[in-house]
């Protein structure tokens, strides 16, 4: 598995002030499920993101408490309303303390 | 309502997990976890349950309406694997400060912990428009249960076929 | 001593032409490598004895010998490691026949139809639903390579032909793609009895279908996994950004693949693909671009590149992102390219392992073989519509890259056939061989698929 943490965020080309826009953002990530050995769980830090915090203009617009049954590398779209010029914000927390963010400039056209 | 400051870095970060379902409580920052209490190891994991225990767990017996005239579940009838499954969900309702989507659940049924997802949302976002990639253990159906700003909570499920073995593996 | 029929001249080999184009290499004076066959066959414990694999280890189809005396094969993690070396092979060595075509009397007994059925769907057999449907609504997912069985008792059989048509269908139907079950044991003279017992149960009148899905003639065709190009939707589109820092970073040998060329991947590595594979005069064979970076790389550079390291995935993928929407322009008029692509179709066309499959069976449409139908729950590709311009793909079964060669790989295990290394030669021209029926269709890589 490379670069655990790699975030890529895609937004429309165009977008009016004002508009609902739809956000799509990868990031790359083992999201480990349970092991079993014999039948037993495996005891261990299951390494998987499980909050992903969504903010815009440095206001947080949306949080997603995520679990191990989300696919790995996981992907999110979620909408906005793109009313400013600014950053759109998605950050990944996970169960080892990792957090990695992504970011993507909404420009209006 | 927590906020997340700039300041949380890449250390260990503790979190309660009592209170699975409601809003997550992030806790100071305490140092590098131990092995025993950290965040990913089983004892800290939601059980695994049947749906039914779930639906309980979450929503505690309160009313769960038909939502299928306003909620759009998207997903395959037949998913070629388990491992990634799309799913999308859009509730057909206005999001204004007075009356939104504050949260929509993805729920598999027959998933050892049958939570896969809980999309909390606000009405900056504009639109009840959110999707993901689920990981199913077998075929199931699968729900949503949108809960609004005033506490009622819809629901609509569907059935996913997840293709097993073949020669691609 | 070299197999005749590869080895190179010493003097083709000093006019090397380097095929990607690299104006700043130097011709190389031909090594002990470049004049031996080129790595050809199984592993270096195969009889060959000649090969000298560039793959990771568990990609060269070795076979170990445990202290007990058991050969076991060595595999990627998670792959079976059972020893198919009784069967007959892709290695263009392996002159042992298929699979006889054999017939024993049928043991007496009725046979538990029970058991049978369970045999009928046990997917560490055929399964039989892999390829027939059956009754029942547990029965998921089945195919239809093969006549639905549903009411197979209704036609009242002698026991004995069934019985014979399992245990070997060749001697039933000359040009069949049923397996020698029995034969090639798969299934004992038992285990066949119960399965005529079972097949004696399938009688009408049917049930109503509840579900169009579980039935093969109706279910619906997969729809994939979107656009494979979106670096938000194919986790391999990000992955593979991650080669162009291995392109810039200067290996061992103090050198780096941007010292010669220059521009980044995607400028100076842009149309190679196209070409590829092909025979590399050079080295003396026919290379993919996976084979070709594993013998490039750590010649010019020191950088390792094994066959199947994730190095050489991502650099492949990244070299053939700079070909997309390029057609496929396999140079097939050049005479070396011709007679490997004769030989990559008589692999396709080749018999093998304890199922006696080849290619053809599943990939192809005509006289009862399986292109556009399912086997199992799995849609087969018919080989003329082009199966290689996505590959390496991303695989969401299993998050991972895979190439051409780890998908070959992976189809020797149904086969029943002890894979060769990813680097094999036979590989090689069998990869040629599927790649000219992309010829002319532009590359789109990486793929995404199941």
């Amino acid at each position: 598995m490379t670069e655990i943490g790699r975030v890529r965020i895609r937004l429309p080309s165009a977008i009016k002030a004002g508009a609902i826009v739809k956000a799509r953002v990868l990031v790359i990530h083992p999201m480990e499920i349970v092991q079993r050995k014999d039948g037993k769980v495996v005891d261990k830090n299951y390494q998987f993101i499980n909050r992903v915090v969504v903010s815009y203009l440095d206001r947080e617009i949306g949080q997603f408490e995520t679990t191990q049954s989300v696919s790995e590398n996981p992907f999110f779209t979620f909408a906005f309303k793109a009313t400013e010029p600014g950053v759109l914000r998605v950050i990944f927390f996970d169960t080892h303390g990792g957090k990695y963010e992504g970011t993507a400039d909404v420009k209006l056209s | 309502m927590e906020s997340v400051t700039g300041g949380i870095t890449r250390r260990a970060l503790l979190q309660v997990t009592g209170t699975v379902g409601l809003s997550s409580l992030v806790v100071p920052i305490l140092g590098h976890s131990r092995r025993a209490s950290a965040q990913g190891n089983p004892a800290n994991l939601v059980p695994e349950e049947p749906v039914d225990a779930t639906m309980k767990r979450l929503f505690a017996g309160r009313p769960i309406k038909d939502g299928a005239s306003v909620i759009k579940l998207d997903a395959p009838l037949i998913a070629e694997n388990g491992a990634v499954v799309p799913v999308m969900i859009e509730v057909d309702v206005p999001m204004t400060a007075q009356s939104y989507v504050k949260a929509i659940y993805v729920i598999s049924d027959k998933n050892r912990r049958p939570m896969n997802v809980k999309f909390g949302l606000t009405p900056a976002m504009g639109q009840a428009y959110v999707g993901t990639n689920l990981r199913l253990g077998e075929t199931t159906d699968v729900r949503a249960v949108v809960e609004m700003s005033d506490g009622s909570l819809l629901q609509t499920k569907r059935e996913v076929k997840v293709t097993v073995g073949g020669c691609g593996g | 001593m070299p197999r005749a029929c590869l080895a190179v001249p010493p003097w083709a080999a000093m006019i090397a032409v380097v095929a990607v184009g690299c104006a700043g290499s130097a011709v190389e004076t031909p090594t002990a490598r470049s004049a031996q066959a080129a790595w050809s066959g199984t592993s270096a414990v195969s009889s060959s004895g000649s090969s000298v694999s560039r793959a990771i280890p568990e990609a060269r189809g070795d076979i170990t010998t445990l202290a007990d005396g058991r050969t076991v094969a060595v595999r990627y993690p998670g792959w079976t490691t059972e020893d198919f070396g009784r069967f007959r092979t892709y290695a263009y060595g392996d002159t042992r026949p298929e699979v006889p075509i054999s017939r024993v009397p049928m043991p007496v007994g009725t046979g538990d139809s029970k058991r049978g059925r369970a045999l009928f769907l046990d997917r560490r057999l055929g399964p039989c639903t892999g390829c027939h449907l059956v009754q029942g609504e547990d029965v998921w997912p089945a195919g239809n390579v093969g006549p639905d069985l549903s009411i197979y008792g209704d036609r009242h059989l002698p026991r004995e032909y069934t019985f014979d048509l399992v245990y070997d269908p060749r001697h039933v139907f000359p040009h069949t793609v049923m397996p020698p079950w029995g034969a090639a044991g798969v299934l004992s003279p038992a285990d066949v009895v119960d399965v005529v017992a079972f097949l004696d149960t399938q009688r009408g009148p049917v049930p109503a279908e509840k579900d169009v899905e579980r039935d093969p003639k109706t279910r619906g065709k997969p729809t994939g996994f979107g656009d494979n190009l979106d670096p938000t939707n194919n986790p391999a589109v990000l992955r593979a950004e991650s080669a162009d820092d291995r392109w810039a970073t200067k290996g061992p040998a103090g050198k780096a693949c941007a010292d010669c060329h220059a521009g980044g991947v995607l400028a100076a590595m842009k149309g190679v693909a196209t070409r590829y594979p092909q025979h590399v005069v050079k080295y003396g064979r026919v290379m993919s671009i996976e084979d070709f970076l594993a013998v490039h790389g750590p010649e010019t550079t020191g950088i390792s590149l094994a066959e199947e390291s994730a190095d050489n995935l991502d650099l492949t993928v990244r070299i053939k992102m700079a070909s997309n929407g390029m057609p496929v322009n396999l140079d097939l008029g050049k005479p070396e390219n011709a007679a490997a692509l004769a030989r990559g179709k008589s692999s396709f066309n080749r018999k093998v392992g304890q199922r006696d499959h080849a290619c053809a069976d599943c990939h192809t449409a005509d006289g009862g073989r399986g292109a556009g139908k399912f086997l199992g729950g799995r849609l087969l590709v018919d080989v003329t519509s082009g199966m290689t311009r996505h590959f390496p793909t991303w695989r969401t079964s299993v998050g991972d890259v895979w190439d051409m060669r780890k998908r070959l790989q992976w189809c020797m295990t149904p086969l029943g056939t002890n894979m060769l290394a990813a680097d094999a030669v036979e590989y090689a021209e069998l990869e040629m061989y599927l790649t000219s029926f992309d010829q002319g269709q532009p590359l789109s890589v990486p793929g995404i698929r199941h």
